[in-house]
This record gives C-alpha cells, structure tokens and sequence, in this order.
C-alpha cells in the first residue's frame, strides 16, 4: 500500500496529518504530536481505547475542531482553516444523526442540495445511493419508521452522495447489535471497495479493526503507538500495550541475556529469532495460539514445563491455563478437535514455543 | 377496571366544577334576556343576544345590521395577529441566542425572562404608560437624540395597544421556542455543516423545522389570549380602540347585558376552539 507523502502531487483521497497537537483545558492532552499518513482509497482504522483521542482527530480532519498546532493536508491541499462545509470531507457519526424531519431520500440529497445541484442529478444520485446502501424504495420513509441498521444505511448513503474525497466514520456500528454489526462491517468494506473513497474509520473493538482495515493505527492518550497492517499489528506488536490491546497474548516478564535470547523469572531460557534491542528487562510476548503442547514422546525443540490450572472448552478452540514451572502463568489455545481434550486439569505438561513465535517488546 | 375507574373521578369532578359548570353557566345566561337593572331573568329563553350581535332594533323596532361588533372582533385579531407577529420577530433570534449559551447561563436567562411574571400585568401596563406617554420616557431619550422633534403621539392609539400586548404575551412566544431550540440534538447541526450547509441553511433547514412544535405552540399561547386581552386595550389603548374583552368586560359591567357577555364569550370561544382545530390539523404529526 502506497503512502501519501503530504506534497503536492499526492492523490485527491491521501490525507497526511503532520504532528497535530490539541488540548483541552490547558490539561488534557487530546492528541499529542500526531502524525499520519494514509493513502488515497486506503480503508485506514483508528483503534484505541475510550478517551485516547480518535474522536478528536476525526473532529480536527473534519473541522470541528481547530488543532493547536500541526497542519492537515488532503490530496496535497492544506485543510487548515476551512470551515466544515467547505472540506470534501463527510463523517457518518456514532450517533446516525440522521435528519427525523426529512425523508429518508431528503436526507441522502441534502449534501447535494447545499451544493445546488439540477434537481434531476440528485433525483438519480439518490437513487443510485439508496441502491448502493439496499434501501430500495424506502426513500418515502421517515427515519423514525426505520430500524437502527437501516437508520446507519441512510446515514452512509447521505455522506457518500456528494462523493467526498474522504470519509470519516466515528465508531458506526457501536450502536448495532452484534449480528447486524456484522453484517454492517461486511457493507461497509464493499462500500469502501465500490466507490473507492478513503475510509477514516473509528473503532475500539479490535476485532473489529483486524478484519476490516487495510492498516490500522493503535492510539493512546493521544499518541499514535503504531501503525501497520492488520497482521503487522497482530503479528509484530512493537510495544507491550499494542500486543496488550489486539488480540489475546501471554505477556511474559523476561531479562534479555543477549540479542534473541532471553531468560524468563524462574530460570528458564528462550530465543528468539528477529529481534534487536539492548540487554536488560523486557516483555516477551506469546500468542496462545503459537504455543502447543508437545506430545507425550515430543522432546525436541524450545520448551518450557508447567501444569493445567485450567481447561476451557470454547467450541472450535480449548483454551489451557497452565502454571510454569517458574511461577508465572500461561495461556495457550488449540483447536477442539471433536472435543477431545489433550491434556486434564493437573497433568504435566510439556509446551513448544518456537522462537519464531516469540517477540520481545520493551517494558 | 372498575377500580381504575374510581381514580378517575377526582380529575372528573375538577374538570366538570372548574370548566363544565361555569360553561353550561355561562351558556345559560347567553340565552336569557337581560335584565336592564343587571343580571337576567330566570326562564325567559331568547336568542335575542346572539341576535344582537349582527343586528340592532332601530328606533321603530325593525332590525337592521351592525358592524360594531364584528369590527370590535376583527380588530381583536388584527391587534393579536400583529402582537404574535412581533414576538415571534423578536423572539426567534432571542431563542437561538439564549440556546447556544453555555448551559449555566442559559438556566439564569430563562429566570430573566419569567422575571417580569413577578409583578401583576397591571402594574406592568401602567408602566409602559409612562414610558409612552407625552413628555415620558421614549419622547424624553428621543428628544434628547434628536430623532424627534414633536410629539411621539403613541399612548392611546392601537399601535400602543399593540406593543402593550406583545411586551405582555412574548414569554409565551419565547419560552416554548427556546425549549424546542435547546432541544435538538446538536450533532444534527454539526451534520448538517458536515454535509456543506451554511448557517444560514442549517437555521432553515434544520433548526426551523425541528423547532415548529415550539414556534407552533408559542403562536397559540400568544394569539389566542391575545384575542380576548383587556388590560393592555384598557390603558394602553385609552379604552378607544376597544377589543373583545373590554367588549365582554363592559357587558357584564356598566353596559349591565349580562346575555349579550355570554353570547360574545361564547363566540370568541368558537373563534378560539376553531383555531385550535386547524392548528391540530396542521401539526398532527409534531410530537
Ligand atoms: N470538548 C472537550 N472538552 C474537554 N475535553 C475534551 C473535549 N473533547 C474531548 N475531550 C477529552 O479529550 C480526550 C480525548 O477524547 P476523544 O473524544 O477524542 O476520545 P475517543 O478516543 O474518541 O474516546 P471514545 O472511544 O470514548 O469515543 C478525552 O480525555 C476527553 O475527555
Ligand atoms: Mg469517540
């Protein structure tokens, strides 16, 4: 995926915010020295937990809110200083905000209405943008005589419709229950895919944010932490909160002994491969699911002992808790196979961790 | 059921002591004929004062038609159209300005506006008499300005009583707007800017429509008591440009025609319960 560089030549949809700073209150530091760089048709999350800033860097890309300092550049141009209805930037809010006095197709004309389009161009832009999102024919209706997901539908429809350069979904399907937030996620990367429009997504369901994205920035406290692929993010976490934040990982307290290897609290020693980093503490970070148990005549490769605390039978996958035989706790996830469980609560066991499988991050 | 229903009877009791009663009362006595030393006589059912409205006997007893009272009753809603008109101008933009307050001071400003509740409407008409009157107030500051050199001639006209009844109702007008105001959803506003409207745009085609329940309300609050208002006619007006209250007021006073009272009561009341009813048919949907 290429990346807008924020000059002149970039692509309409790439959007470059370069080392935003906001405040509020003189104390609480909303977004601390951002800096982002997202190419044009590129389906971009923003994931972090509650208060950490997404909201008011979608509000400064939008214009609601001015940035005390840093610039905001789209397709190359500085949005700086531009009131919201003149940025080719729309935003489909948490909340629908879905206009109760209009008619669903009065809705999804209004952007095109403020720009005076011909009356027989917007007809036909609705018309086409009801299809696009599947309401078909509730044009007439008002949004109170639609459910919440076809409420979001009409909310995509309306800000899509003037065709914005970009964008900006805060959080859109928080307020979705689980099996039509699914169905939504699956609409809105057609969506993405169809009209090729920048995506700006917000999200704190990491889930979420791995199955949809094309790359995902994690935040904190108004800091960007990382941003990479969806796999990246996943795979090679570059500090203990991303790893902590996506997905499930065993955090592992370890001293690095030397470059890729490591000695864990009770003693025992790791590698790893890929890695780099001065001697000292450091956090080793383990998928459950790039752990195994080793089978009963297994005694190759990098191991560690322990005992079962626990079994937890979850259907495609079982989840063992174990104790190591250094103290420290240990999860790590198999596939069911039928139910079959491969070891029982007290068992000694034996776990294959591959340094491949490892990854140290600083403490 | 017939538990529930025994709940009802307290509200029932009220609503037919207070309303009903004096209703049928009032009905009553539109259908007597008058007594000329005050009250009606018991049993002697005319029409006469519903007749009288439109006609009067000339001197040889033949009926013939008067305007009076239909001009009376057309001034009324003249003076209370133009009163709802003029607090509806100055009350839009005073809701709009009072909603995007901060919320501690949008509380102290709606305490402002109820202010004026805390003295009798009397004394507060009295109080504009002297502000409208010759050598008061305005005269003085526009005098001292120099943009009058004459006489303000206000006091005692219509356009007095006009003002008189647009200071006395705007509350009305400016409390149910505002509430409607401050009640949008500001992300709806913050949609509608997102989406390329201008503020402009964003007060006609937003604002203004989600606050028509309001505006609706404070047009019917205004308007119709307006209609029957006589205080503000009274000493405003001088008692020359006289409006259905007076008119009922004298009836029921020194004009001693207690039927002729009911019977434009009752008039002003269909007036009224019309209103009412094409004003429902319009905002049906409102919430
Ligand atoms: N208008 C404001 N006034 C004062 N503080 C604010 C304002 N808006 C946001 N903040 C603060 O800025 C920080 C970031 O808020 P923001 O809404 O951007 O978080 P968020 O990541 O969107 O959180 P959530 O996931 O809960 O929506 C928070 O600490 C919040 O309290
Ligand atoms: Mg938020």
């Amino acid at each position: 995926m290429g990346v807008g560089d924020g000059d002149g030549g970039a692509a309409p949809g790439a959007l470059s915010c370069r080392n935003l700073r906001k405040t509020f209150g003189g104390t609480v530091r909303a977004l601390d020295d951002v800096s982002i760089d997202i190419a044009a048709g590129e389906f971009f999350t923003l994931l972090g937990p509650s208060g950490c800033g997404k909201t008011t860097l979608l509000r400064a890309i939008a214009g609601f809110e001015a940035q005390d300092s840093g610039s905001i550049h789209l397709g190359g141009q500085p949005l700086d200083g531009l009131p919201p209805p003149q940025r080719p930037v729309n935003t489909v809010f948490q909340s629908y905000a879905v206009f109760p006095h209009m008619t669903v197709a009065e809705n999804v004309a209004f952007a095109l209405e403020m720009q005076r389009k011909p009356r027989g161009m917007i007809a036909a832009r609705v018309e086409e943008m009801l299809a696009l999102v599947r309401l078909q024919g509730l044009g007439g209706r008002k949004p109170s005589q639609l459910s919440g997901g076809q409420q979001q539908r009409v909310a995509l429809a309306r800000a899509l419709a003037a065709a914005p350069k970009l964008l900006l979904l805060d959080e859109p399907l928080s307020a979705l229950d689980l099996k039509l937030r699914n169905e939504m996620r699956l609409e809105l990367k057609r969506l993405q895919g169809e009209t090729g429009i920048t995506f700006v997504f917000v999200t704190h369901d990491q889930h979420e944010a791995l199955t949809m994205s094309d790359r995902i920035a994690v935040m904190r406290e108004g800091k960007v932490l990382q941003v990479g692929t969806p796999t990246e993010i996943y795979e090679r976490p570059s500090l203990r909160f991303v790893a902590d934040f996506i997905g499930e990982a065993n955090l592992i307290a370890a001293t690095r002994v030397a470059p890729g290897r490591f000695r864990l609290a009770g003693g025992e020693e790791l590698a790893a491969t890929e890695d780099a980093g001065p001697e000292g503490p450091v956090t080793l970070v383990l998928r459950p699911e790039r752990a195994r148990l080793a089978a009963p005549d297994d005694t190759e490769g990098q191991a560690l002992t322990g005992t079962v605390d626990q079994v937890v039978y979850d259907g495609a996958d079982t989840t063992y808790h174990l104790a190591l035989a250094g103290g420290a706790g240990l999860r790590l996830r198999a596939p069911s196979h039928g139910g079959r469980a491969q070891a029982r609560v007290g068992d000694g066991v034996r776990v294959r961790v591959e340094p491949a499988a490892l990854r140290a991050v600083p403490d | 059921m017939r538990g529930r229903a025994i709940l009802l009877v307290p509200s029932g009791l009220l609503i037919g002591v207070v309303l009903v009663l004096p209703l049928v009362m009032l009905l009553v006595i539109s259908l007597m004929q008058r007594n000329p030393n005050g009250g009606i006589v018991w049993g002697s059912f005319t029409a006469d004062a519903y007749i009288s409205f439109l006609w009067e006997r000339g001197f040889s007893g033949e009926r013939e038609l008067n305007w009076d009272y239909v001009a009376i009753f057309l001034r009324s809603l003249g003076l209370a159209g133009s009163a709802t008109v003029t607090s509806f101008v100055i009350a839009l933009p005073t809701a709009l300005w009072m909603a995007f307050q901060p919320p501690k001071r949008r509380l102290l400003l709606v305490f402002l506006v109820t202010l004026p509740f805390w003295t009798n409407l009397l004394v507060r008409n009295y109080a504009w008499m002297l502000l409208l009157r010759v050598d008061g107030l305005f005269e003085q500051i526009l005098h001292a300005t120099g943009l009058l050199t004459g006489r303000l001639g206000i006091l005692y006209t219509p356009t007095a009583t006009a003002i008189g009844l647009t200071y006395s109702f705007l509350p009305f007008m400016l409390l149910p707007i505002y509430l409607s105001i401050e009640k949008i959803d500001r992300r709806l506003l913050e949609a509608a800017f997102d989406l390329g409207a201008d503020r402009w745009r964003v007060l006609t085609r937003v604002i203004l429509p989600l606050s028509m329940p309001g505006i609706a309300g404070g047009v019917v609050l205004v308007f119709i008591p307006g209609i029957g208002a006589f205080i503000s006619p009274e000493l405003l007006g001088g008692g020359k440009t006289m409006m259905v209250g007076n008119l009922i007021q004298a009836q029921f006073g020194y004009s001693r025609n207690w039927p002729l009272g009911a019977a434009l009561a009752f008039v002003l009341l269909a007036l009224v319960l019309a209103a009412t009813y094409l004003h429902r048919v319009r905002f049906r949907s409102a919430p």
